[in-house]
């Protein structure tokens, strides 16, 4: 008798128990969580909104900072784990709203803010102002030299150099092939497919005349190389913006102003300067970010 | 600063993380009791289920864990949230231990006692709720025990795909490459283990028939 | 069909075994068993190891389903009516006794009783009754049956076969896990409880000794089929082959265990 009422008693305490273990989440009405991705450009993106909340509000800033990719990010933000985070319009566009890309910033911009709103209950901050899209670099010298600005312009000379790609940028469809087409690029030979790491290096060596790179680079800066205008706009626009919770938004309506006040703010080369300053000097991210929310006197 | 220090200083965020963690095992392991205990009740009384239903939560088991959650991801219902993926695939982890040990405890009930209680005129249901679950309980909660051993382990895993938890700690520190951060998962994940199996091995050893 | 008894002279036999057959398997345990067992009486079924008396038991209150043939129990198809009401109305005892060892004695005993909805203090009467009926402490009551002896552990379970007192008792063997001494004792305090209660038994064992102190009458079985069913004094003296046999392998002093009276 003792172990049959003892066995129904531990089914209904351990259900229980499970059960209110499940409906647990922590109560936060005094923070504000910022997630990232984990690459240090997003990081830095991180650092600086939870700086700028943290020195603007009364909230506190809870940071869940290197969050494993775009996919990881929406799930946490949609679960309401995280309250914001940086994200890139064309990423959103292609990755996560599963359409093509196409149109000038302003256009993929809208329709990214539009759609978030109407399917996820979730909205886009003004743009930080930079683009990290894909860079065709060529070394400084050569692009004053033959006094180049733009991938039109360079087509001329593609038939002289040699090129080096990221593996994955060489078997996107809307990778090298679409570049190729839409600039009539022949290269002397097939580019060459290297680590994005040692891309800039070998530019700089002379293996290769013209990399594959990204806007935001922090050695263009470093390596003096020059990135080539993308005249035919065959890149879609990734622009920097902060996705926010609509929910997070109502009930601390105080960090709208804070986002209103970093719109525009950060041009690619102040972006590069940032990522080199870390990956290239090793310098301290939060000091990074603090010096130059001081310097642009949006901190005290 | 050393580990406990981190984790004290961002206490919010441990707790926080210990308690999606707790969620994501709670609802798998409460699903996988309401499917599996019935299932091991079902095959015990009906030995030829038994071996196509304890294979297939074999089958499942032998599945990498990574490799289900990337198996799932892109279906449609599932996909979209990553929580609701993760809770599929650990309670269907959690399955086989809680189906085969009901199935064990109740073939373990003396068969005397069984042929008795029928020959006395219980009826079935009496005989399962009266006789047979009681005697199999301890039985069967080894079988939870270990399901929830195995799901806070796995559930670590759910990070990877966004479903938040400890993990999460674990797989920012190696991005980081911080170790304070991969052990303030590491290590609440670990006692979260501990915790449960010493509990739920207490209650076993109350509950075992004389 | 009830109008039937009134006809004839006797009432029908309590439990009758009409042309059974039982086969599993491929295996025939049983076949062509006729019998019939009247009120009041303690039929032994003797035999060896796969003699078919176990299944003859068991097919009593539809633990198994015989292949062909009918058992009746009180004159109706034990087919027929509901099953849980039948065997409720037998009491069943088994050599492994099959206690629930997570309920206290008086639980055990009082189970039937309590699923068939006695209120509480009826239900406690009847266990003291029973455990005095078959020789046990009062005190009892609230033990648990790892707590018990063997010996003592049989006589709960014949207490609750007992306790919703029923018509028919059927007996597997239930002796046949004790000790001698205690073997001895039990079935003297069988006799006399049988004696006081005249319940109808269908007794199981493979012990001629057992079955002539025990039976007042004995069927002796055979792979599968009824050999002879004599009293206990003309087993004794038949001249069929196989009884015989028994009495010649169980030797000596036999005369004083067969009992000679019944009822």
């Amino acid at each position: 008798m003792k172990i049959l009422r003892s066995s129904a008693y531990t089914a209904a305490v351990i259900a229980l128990a499970l059960f209110l273990l499940s409906s647990c989440s922590a109560p936060r009405s005094d923070r504000v969580v910022v997630g990232s991705k984990n690459f240090t450009e997003s990081f830095l993106l991180g650092e600086i909104i939870a700086q700028m909340i943290e020195t603007h509000t009364h909230l506190k800033v809870d940071r869940r900072f290197y969050l494993a990719g775009t996919y990881i990010c929406q799930q946490a933000i949609l679960a309401g784990r995280i309250d914001v985070y940086p994200e890139y319009t064309g990423t959103a566009l292609t990755a996560i709203l599963k359409q093509n890309a196409g149109g000038d910033k302003r256009e993929v911009y809208q329709r990214v803010k539009n759609e978030y709103e109407r399917r996820f209950r979730l909205t886009l901050g003004p743009a930080f102002g930079f683009n990290d899209t894909f860079a065709m670099e060529i070394r400084g010298e050569d692009a004053r030299r033959l006094n180049i600005k733009t991938l039109s312009q360079a087509a001329a000379f593609a038939p002289q150099w040699r090129a080096g790609f990221g593996y994955e940028f060489m078997e996107r469809p809307d990778g090298y092939r679409g570049l190729a087409a839409t600039y009539g690029l022949h290269f002397a030979e097939q580019p060459r497919i290297m680590d994005l790491g040692l891309l800039s290096r070998a530019l700089k060596d002379h293996q290769i005349d013209l990399a594959g790179g990204n806007t935001t680079d922090g050695q263009i800066l470093a390596l003096g190389l020059f990135v080539l205008e993308d005249d035919r706009h065959y890149f879609p626009p990734y622009e920097a913006v902060p996705v926010i919770r609509q929910e997070t938004l109502q009930q601390h309506p105080e960090i709208k102003p804070v986002f209103a006040a970093l719109a525009g703010k950060i041009s690619d080369e102040e972006m590069q300067r940032m990522n080199y300053a870390v990956e290239g000097q090793h310098r301290d991210a939060i000091e990074v970010v603090h010096d130059f929310l001081k310097n642009k006197n949006l901190v005290p | 600063m050393n580990v406990f220090r981190f984790m004290l200083h961002n206490h919010d965020q441990v707790l926080e993380l210990t308690l999606e963690h707790l969620r994501l095992v709670g609802f798998s392991t409460l699903f996988a009791m309401f499917i599996g205990i019935p299932l091991g009740i079902v095959i015990a009384h009906r030995p030829r289920l038994n071996k196509p239903v304890l294979a297939s939560a074999n089958i499942i088991q032998t599945i990498p864990s990574l490799a289900l959650f990337g198996f799932l991801l892109p279906v449609p219902w599932l996909g979209s949230s990553a929580d609701r993926l993760a809770i599929l695939a650990l309670t269907l982890y959690a399955l086989l231990p809680i189906i085969r040990n009901t199935y064990t405890g109740i073939c373990g009930v003396d068969a005397a006692v069984v042929e008795a209680g029928r020959g006395m005129g219980l009826t079935e249901s009496q005989l399962l709720f009266q006789v047979e679950l009681p005697l199999a309980v301890s039985v069967m909660l080894s079988g939870v025990r270990v399901a929830i051993v195995i799901s806070v382990g796995l559930a670590t895993i759910a990070a990877a795909i966004g479903a938040g938890g400890l993990g999460e700690f674990i797989f920012r520190g190696l991005a980081m490459v911080d170790n304070r951060v991969i052990l303030a998962g590491a290590i609440p994940a670990a006692l979260l283990a501990l915790l449960a199996d010493f509990a739920v091995g207490w209650l076993e050893r109350r509950l075992r028939p004389r | 069909m009830l109008g039937g008894h009134m006809e004839s002279a006797a009432a029908p036999p309590v439990i009758e075994f009409r042309d059974v057959s039982y086969q599993i398997a491929g295996n025939q345990i049983l076949s062509g068993f006729n019998l019939q067992i009247q009120s009041g009486e303690s039929v032994v079924l003797l035999g060896r190891s796969g003699s078919g008396k176990t299944t003859s038991l068991k097919l009593v209150n539809r633990l198994l389903s015989p292949s062909s043939g009918e058992i009746r129990v009180k004159g109706v198809p034990n087919t027929q009516g509901d099953l849980i009401r039948l065997r409720r109305s037998i009491g069943y005892v088994i050599q492994d006794v099959g206690l629930f060892p997570h309920f206290t004695i008086e639980r055990n005993i009082g189970l039937v009783p309590k699923i068939e909805g006695w209120p509480e203090e009826r239900i406690r009467a009847r266990v003291q009754e029973l455990l005095q009926l078959v020789g046990l402490a009062p005190a009892i009551a609230s033990r648990y049956p790892h707590q018990l002896s063997g010996g003592q552990r049989q006589r709960v379970g014949v207490a609750r076969a007992l306790a919703a007192d029923p018509e028919i008792l059927l007996m597997d063997e239930p002796f046949g896990a004790l000790d001698p001494l205690t073997r001895d004792e039990l079935r003297r305090e069988f006799l006399l409880l049988q004696q006081r209660l005249h319940k109808t038994v269908l007794f199981v064992t493979h012990d001629l000794r057992e079955a002539l102190r025990i039976g007042s009458r004995i069927a002796l079985m055979e792979s599968g089929r009824l050999i002879t069913v004599l009293s206990p004094i003309d087993f004794l003296r038949s001249a069929e082959p196989l009884a015989s046999a028994y009495v010649k392998a169980f030797g000596e002093g036999l005369e004083s265990a067969a009992n000679r009276g019944t009822s």
